[in-house]
């Protein structure tokens, strides 16, 4: 009888837990919820603003972005996926904390750790130097003068470690050209030391070109795409000039894929992954994205594997151009 | 050409929604900027999804005067309770509370709109009238400069500590060495990180402020045997009257808006450096009988004007070149883009209507925020006559909510916890707070760009005497550094 009882109780407690759960899921979500972004404010931010307000619409839910910026967006990444694995924190998971940080050592996860949700946006770099330059005329011309004049040019990549800055490292070790890389924390103070002629050359984004196309000289666009191409106004790409950095498709570009804790609910990460799509899919979403010079993206969660893995296995072979980089500096010192 | 610009824009400005939502923004942003841990930022970065959706103008009506009415709503908690709404205000406190403590709360409060309203529009004149050249100037300071202003700015600590330097200099010390902790920008070498993530980029500025000014405040106030007592306090509408009482100080106020916009048009520079710069300057050209620091007009003034006119200058490089003047502004060049203009000199010439549109709105928002802020300071002035056993406890959940809002983060909150504590300390040992701000502040934009000159430069500390514009400013620190030398003598010997 006293059996009986215990199983009876322990059915009843047990069907009560999984109806509860069931119940929980079945109102997901019933608050808001939050995107880590691992930059500070600025158009990166405003572009995910605009994905979480189409995707909270599709949810029935707001979903705020929460700007946590440090240690190349780790910091980020590390608060978001210590939160309940609960579907209510997503990681705006842009390639340096994904991706680049764990090649580099600064991180002990791996792409696979997490599940994806959907590809959101990309946003290409470039090389520009100066607009009246007079010691080079292209990309080549300046690897040249670089190569005879070791350690002379100065050159920005925005942070240090960055992705630009290991595409940039990579692009001068094919030409043997070194250059004092000078960190920046700020994109706009980088275009504006360029303008004003502080720096031979840095990485500039499509935002700060498109607002003042006159005032720098795209050298080389770091993509192979044509929306590249076509933002930077048609300035050669990595393949138009034959350089090899190692890297294709979105190898060379800022991306972010939005990621969730590996051991949120399936059903929970399906609700996610499916507003996210149709979130990506609607009009107003990739004109507002294209606006700022972005280019939307329209992979799926099934694609992670494929896009993100290729990415991470480019940029493994890339080998260390930032250790070669600052080996010859400090030969140079 | 000016002309063109508001006669483009005049159609877009003066649609009802571009006025509602204008008028909307200032109220938003005086509450938010009131909220100790909340500010300007805060609510442009929660009601942006809001205005992307909207026609350009109105969209950047709201935001703009979100953050006109986030730059001055930080006084009203400042003047009201001795506890900034931002660190924009921490400047304010030096004169604005003890005016509120004479029984002036409402003329103190009255004088912080009228100047940030000036100040502001003071700042819009600039932006209608010299936005390109001024830019152009401004994308001429490069790292030796900005390092060399950071210098300047940390004067600031002498002259605002008054009779206590050397307590001031060993408060900005400490900011100093609090703003090193995190990742090292030019080595990405951990700094006093403890292996904690939470410390990866250092401690949250407004959690500081937060902490050592409110915490600690609320904890004094909870010593005293008036918890019960309703205050007494005459809540008087201040009306034109306080216009006036602004005016009289119109070379300060001109003065501050000038220093105001000139740092906010210097990208990355902002508004706690200008209003501190600004109070420093109007201190240390103050007439005899004035008293800095105990209730004097002029501090107000100075520090209010100072730091609206920073949102005027700010403006000016995120419209001009594309170039956000702070994160605010960012955020501002963020939603233009979105709303599908680029700002930049293109936009001048292919979209004067949203430039013109732009402008009016940024002006307006300061007319309007001296109509709401003068209506509703008695509003305001009536926290003072809530029982402090109601208004310290919704005080601390209001901190808490507002610091916790910043990055939904459990740390922050304990750092808000941990620097009240230091606050308490500080103040039992009678150390000025507004100099470990100022260290926090312009530490990292001091070691980032004075390491930075040096990456640049081919020739070592030459640098910052080959570029004219920072060979001027070493040669200003250093006569500053030699009448400072003198002063301090010449006290000593007089005492």
């Amino acid at each position: 009888m006293q059996i009986t009882k215990s199983i009876h109780r322990t059915l009843l407690a047990g069907t009560l837990v999984a109806a509860s759960a069931a119940i929980a899921l079945a109102d997901f979500p019933n608050r808001n919820i939050e995107i880590f972004h691992p930059w500070g404010p600025g158009n990166a931010m405003a572009m995910s603003q605009v994905v979480a307000k189409a995707m909270g619409e599709e949810l029935g839910t707001d979903m705020p972005v929460i700007s946590l910026p440090g240690a190349a967006g780790t910091k980020a990444q590390t608060t978001a996926m210590g939160k309940p694995a609960d579907g209510y924190t997503i990681f705006d998971g842009y390639v340096a904390p994904l991706v680049l940080q764990p090649i580099l050592g600064n991180a002990d996860w791996n792409y696979k750790d997490f599940k994806p949700l959907s590809a959101a946006v990309a946003n290409a770099f470039s090389i520009a130097g100066q607009v009246d330059e007079t010691r080079w005329s292209n990309f080549e011309e300046m690897m040249a003068y670089c190569q005879a004049n070791r350690g002379e040019l100065r050159y920005s990549s925005g942070s240090r470690n960055n992705l630009p800055h290991m595409v940039i490292a990579k692009a001068l070790q094919g030409y043997d050209c070194v250059a004092q890389n000078v960190p920046y924390t700020q994109d706009g103070n980088v275009f504006k030391d360029l303008g004003s002629k502080v720096l031979d050359f840095a990485f500039i984004n499509v935002g700060n070109f498109r607002s003042n196309p006159d005032k720098v000289k795209i050298l080389m666009v770091l993509s192979e795409l044509e929306s590249s191409k076509k933002a930077f106004l048609g300035a050669p790409t990595i393949a138009d000039l034959d350089v090899d950095v190692g890297l294709s498709n979105l190898g060379p570009m800022g991306w972010t894929w939005w990621i969730v804790n590996p051991d949120t609910p399936d059903d929970v990460t399906e609700k996610l992954r499916s507003a996210m799509e149709r979130a990506m899919a609607r009009q107003d979403v990739k004109d507002a994205v294209e606006a700022v010079g972005f280019v939307p993206l329209n992979w799926d969660h099934t694609s992670y594997e494929e896009i993100v893995g290729g990415v991470d296995a480019q940029l493994n072979s890339m080998g260390n151009a930032l250790a070669w980089e600052e080996e010859e500096l400090n030969k140079l010192n | 050409m000016i002309i063109d610009f508001f006669s483009a824009g005049f159609d877009v400005f003066s649609s009802p929604l571009a006025l509602i939502l204008t008028f909307t923004g200032i109220i938003v942003g005086l509450v938010v900027g009131a909220m100790p841990g909340l500010g300007p930022l805060m609510g442009i970065i929660l009601l942006l999804p809001v205005a992307i959706g909207l026609p350009a103008v109105a969209a950047m009506g709201f935001l703009i005067a979100i953050f006109v009415g986030g730059s001055c709503g930080g006084s009203i908690s400042a003047i009201l309770l001795r506890i900034p709404g931002t660190p924009l205000a921490a400047a304010t406190l030096y004169d604005g509370y003890p005016l509120a403590q004479k029984g002036r709360a409402s003329d103190a409060i009255g004088i912080a709109i009228t100047s940030s309203a000036i100040g502001g529009l003071i700042g819009g004149i600039v932006l209608v009238f010299c936005a390109p050249i001024l830019a152009n100037f401004a994308s001429n300071f490069a790292p030796p400069e900005y390092a060399m202003l950071a210098i300047m700015g940390l004067f600031a600590i002498v002259v605002i500590s008054g009779g206590s330097v050397i307590k001031g200099l060993l408060a900005g010390s400490f900011g100093l060495i609090i703003s090193t902790i995190g990742t090292d920008s030019f080595s990405t070498g951990l700094r006093f990180t403890f292996g904690s993530h939470n410390l990866l980029n250092g401690f949250h500025i407004v959690a500081v402020v937060v902490g050592l000014f409110a915490i600690s405040e609320m904890t004094f106030q909870m010593l005293k045997r008036d918890l019960l007592e309703i205050p007494k306090v005459k809540v008087a509408r201040p009306g034109l009257r306080t216009i006036s009482m602004t005016l009289k100080h119109y070379v300060n106020l001109v003065r501050s808006s000038a220093i105001g916009t000139f740092f906010g048009a210097i990208p990355g520079a902002g508004g706690v450096i200008s209003s501190f710069t600004s109070y420093a300057v109007a201190k240390a050209s103050s007439k005899p009988g004035e008293k800095y620091g105990e209730g004097e007009e002029g501090g107000v003034v100075a520090t209010e004007s100072a730091n609206n006119a920073t949102v005027g200058g700010t403006l000016v490089p995120t419209l001009s070149l594309g170039i956000p003047g702070d994160a605010s502004s960012a955020m501002l060049l963020g939603a233009l883009l979105i709303l599908g203009f680029i700002p930049g000199p293109a936009m001048f010439e292919n979209n004067p209507d949203v430039v013109g549109g732009i402008f009016m709105v940024y002006l307006l928002s300061n007319v309007f925020l001296l109509i709401a802020g003068i209506l509703a300071t008695p509003l305001f002035v009536y926290v003072l006559r809530i029982p402090k056993v109601y208004l310290i406890p919704s005080i601390l959940l209001l901190c808490s909510i507002g610091t916790f809002a910043l990055q939904a983060s459990v740390f922050d909150l304990q750092v808000m916890f941990a620097f009240g504590l230091i606050g308490l300390l500080f103040r039992a040992a009678n150390y000025p707070l507004a100099p470990v701000v100022i260290g926090m502040i312009l530490g990292p934009i001091l070691e980032a760009n004075f390491r930075r000159s040096l990456l640049i430069s081919r020739e070592g500390y030459w640098i910052f005497l080959d570029r004219p514009v920072s060979a001027s400013l070493v040669t200003i620190n250093a006569l500053l550094i030699l009448a400072m030398i003198y002063i301090t003598i010449k006290r000593m010997r007089e005492s």
